[in-house]
């Protein structure tokens, strides 16, 4: 089965030349070149994962990606201005899955997809339930609960929550959970992982004192 | 408090001291002369009213009576009695202030004898010239002792607090007023210094409130030029910014060709060449829109160097548009210019041309295929005037300046090449030639930009 990617682009040439890549390396890439044309394609359900390029016209991707996620979990890739730590920040807030700084080389583009979508769709051995401390997470379904109640996660924010949920009782390092959770080494000065932890801690309400940051090293979900 | 303050503080301190003393000597001169006149007779009321009681004292209980009158009572007001025999020598025996006996004898000669000075015999008939002295105001209150000395002393003690609270007076004086000149010249140092820090949202004019004089006026301009070059240093920041960005877009699809080109280049034969023909197109991208960067740079640094001749504007616009018009044709498009008679100006040929071109070129771009792009020159008074009149879709109302700024492109045609730096160049070249650019849309619908540039004298 081929993943459908959605690339949004404004530069034609440069999109084009990245869905001829993508598509040699085995994806099927549909090419829009506006925000608005972006958010509607990604909410129709034929994608697996989007790209938005965060400078567009009409929409720009921030208010396509604040779009999509109203309505939609879809994993999605930004593509951010290389040293442009606000947008980066922003995106992941917004619920960004990663982002991938521009210019990139397309291997990178389509590394970062594939771990992404690799992720996304989890060998199933690992497919039964773990509960720890009241909190229920079903890897093949998505699904966590906090004492019955659904959360709902983006995708990213899921695989790291899962990392720590099997490591519960231990401090996880940030390394580790770049590595298993975002399927990237961690790079310096990344503050992704940071931004991904609030914004869990956000959705699990009650629940968020669960997770300690153990400062310098890494987080620790605590398990009773 | 810096050394200013100190040096006006000290200038105004002396000044004053110096002044005081320079009055005060002057009173002290008076009040000396004063002191020779207090020892003449005195002919205020006080003084006819103890003479006159002096003198009925005399009179009625003669000498020893007048004595005993005079050693007991006090009399206010500094007054003392003298009764003087015939031989100037005082009942009492205290010395006469000299001035005094003269005047009082003169007095007591004169016809209508003034009621201050009398003449008395004494029961015993010895006469005596009665008559009243003032003394010192100082010696007011207290001292009894007849004659005893001459007014104007000042006590010691008395003294030295009057010069302490001199001292201290003029000492305040002159700190606020060394206060109030320095204070407004440190704010101005705080105010450069912070300026030289790079904090160029530094005004110190707020910190002046109320103040109307030369300092202020200083702290005014300090606000205006911090102003200018805040604008200055943020168009440059928003530059850099801009090419920066625009850098991107090139390097990104010359990263993109480049990653086609590696992709296993054995598996998707013949896709080596259309990759590496987008990798020469993105340098020479990249290499214009350097050179445009630069273009811009240089134009905005500098003012009008030399190398100024006189250029006749008509040819130039000929030719340029001559060449406008070959490759509008090959879009279907054309570029009408009538060469009228020379039009004279003073300029860099290179950069008139180039303004030119540039202004010619994005008409050329953005009007409607088909259509024609009106050039038009004409000298009005002391100006040429140059119009170029596209059909194009013109620009947004609020737009018309913005379109001179560097990489504005108008939204609807963000797919129209180039980097939005040929009007912005074009700009800064009129303006480098004293000459004026703006761009309004036209009747008809579509842009016209008109350059006006001062003819040649």
């Amino acid at each position: 089965m081929t993943a459908q990617v959605l690339l949004a682009d404004d530069d034609a040439e440069l999109g084009a030349m990245l869905k001829e890549y993508l598509e040699r390396d085995g994806f099927g890439v549909t090419l829009v070149h506006d925000g608005d044309a972006a958010a509607k394609a990604a909410l129709g359900g034929t994608f697996q994962i989007a790209v938005l390029d965060v400078m567009m016209p009409r929409m720009d991707g921030m208010e396509a990606l604040r779009r999509i996620r109203q309505a939609s979990r879809i994993p999605v890739i930004m593509l951010t201005a290389r040293g442009d730590d606000i947008d980066r920040i922003l995106g992941l807030e917004l619920g960004a899955d990663d982002y991938v700084p521009k210019p990139c080389t397309p291997r990178e583009l389509s590394a970062r997809l594939r771990a992404i979508l690799r992720r996304v769709h989890p060998q199933p051995e690992a497919a039964g339930p773990v509960a720890v401390s009241g909190l229920t997470l079903w890897p093949q379904k998505r699904r966590v609960e906090w004492r019955g109640k659904p959360i709902e996660l983006t995708s990213t924010q899921f695989n790291v929550l899962e990392v720590l949920m099997r490591n519960a009782g231990r401090v996880v390092s940030k390394k580790e959970l770049s590595e298993q959770a975002l399927g990237r080494p961690l790079a310096r000065f990344d503050r992704s992982l940071d931004v991904h932890l609030s914004s869990i801690r956000q959705k699990l309400g009650e629940a968020a004192d669960l997770i300690r940051t153990v400062r310098g090293t890494g987080y620790h979900l605590v398990k009773d | 408090m810096g050394r200013l303050f100190w040096k006006i503080l000290l200038a105004f301190w002396l000044t004053l001291i110096a002044t005081a003393a320079a009055t005060g000597a002057v009173i002290w001169a008076l009040r000396e002369e004063r002191a020779g006149a207090e020892a003449s007779v005195a002919l205020g009321m006080p003084a006819v009213l103890a003479t006159d009681l002096a003198a009925a004292t005399l009179r009625h209980g003669g000498v020893d009576a007048l004595r005993d009158w005079m050693g007991e009572v006090r009399r206010p007001h500094g007054i003392a009695v003298f009764a003087v025999d015939a031989k100037g020598a005082d009942l009492l025996g205290r010395p006469v202030p000299e001035g005094a006996l003269a005047d009082a004898r003169e007095l007591a000669d004169s016809r209508g004898s003034h009621r201050a000075v009398r003449a008395v015999e004494a029961p015993g008939g010895e006469r005596y010239l009665v008559f009243a002295q003032q003394q010192g105001p100082r010696l007011r209150g207290g001292d009894a002792r007849p004659g005893g000395g001459r007014g104007g002393r000042p006590r010691e003690g008395g003294g030295w607090l009057m010069l302490a609270m001199g001292a201290a007076a003029s000492l305040a004086v002159s700190a606020l007023l060394a206060w109030y000149l320095a204070r407004p010249i440190r704010s101005l140092r705080w105010a450069l210094r912070s300026a030289a820090e790079g904090r160029l949202e530094t005004r110190v004019r707020p910190l002046m409130k109320g103040r109307r004089d030369e300092i202020a006026d200083l702290g005014e301009e300090f606000d205006e030029m911090a102003r200018r070059l805040q604008k200055l240093v943020e168009a440059q920041k928003r530059l850099l910014h801009d090419v920066s960005h625009e850098l991107r877009s090139p390097l990104a699809r010359l990263q993109a060709a480049v990653g086609l080109a590696r992709q296993d280049p054995l598996r998707f034969q013949g896709a080596l060449e259309p990759s590496l023909e987008r990798i020469e197109r993105e340098a020479a991208r990249l290499d214009e829109l350097v050179g445009e960067v630069l273009a811009l740079a240089r134009l905005e640094g500098g003012k009008a160097e030399s190398g100024e001749e006189p250029v006749d504007l008509a040819e130039l616009v000929a030719s340029v548009a001559e060449d406008a018009r070959f490759e509008a044709q090959a879009a279907h498009r054309d570029v009408a210019f009538q060469l009228a008679s020379p039009v004279l100006v003073r300029g860099r040929p290179e950069l008139l041309q180039r303004a030119v071109e540039n202004v010619i070129r994005n008409a050329v771009k953005y009007t409607a295929e088909g259509s024609t792009v009106q050039v038009e020159l004409a000298a009005l008074g002391q100006r040429a005037r140059l119009l170029v009149t596209d059909r194009g879709p013109g620009v947004a109302p609020g737009d018309a300046e913005r379109i001179f700024e560097p990489f504005y492109r108008s939204g609807a045609n963000a797919s129209v090449d180039g980097f939005g730096l040929g009007l912005a160049i074009a700009h800064a070249a009129i303006a480098t030639h004293r000459g004026s650019i703006r761009a309004e849309n036209a009747a008809g619908g579509g842009l016209r930009v008109e350059i006006e540039l001062p003819l040649a004298a």
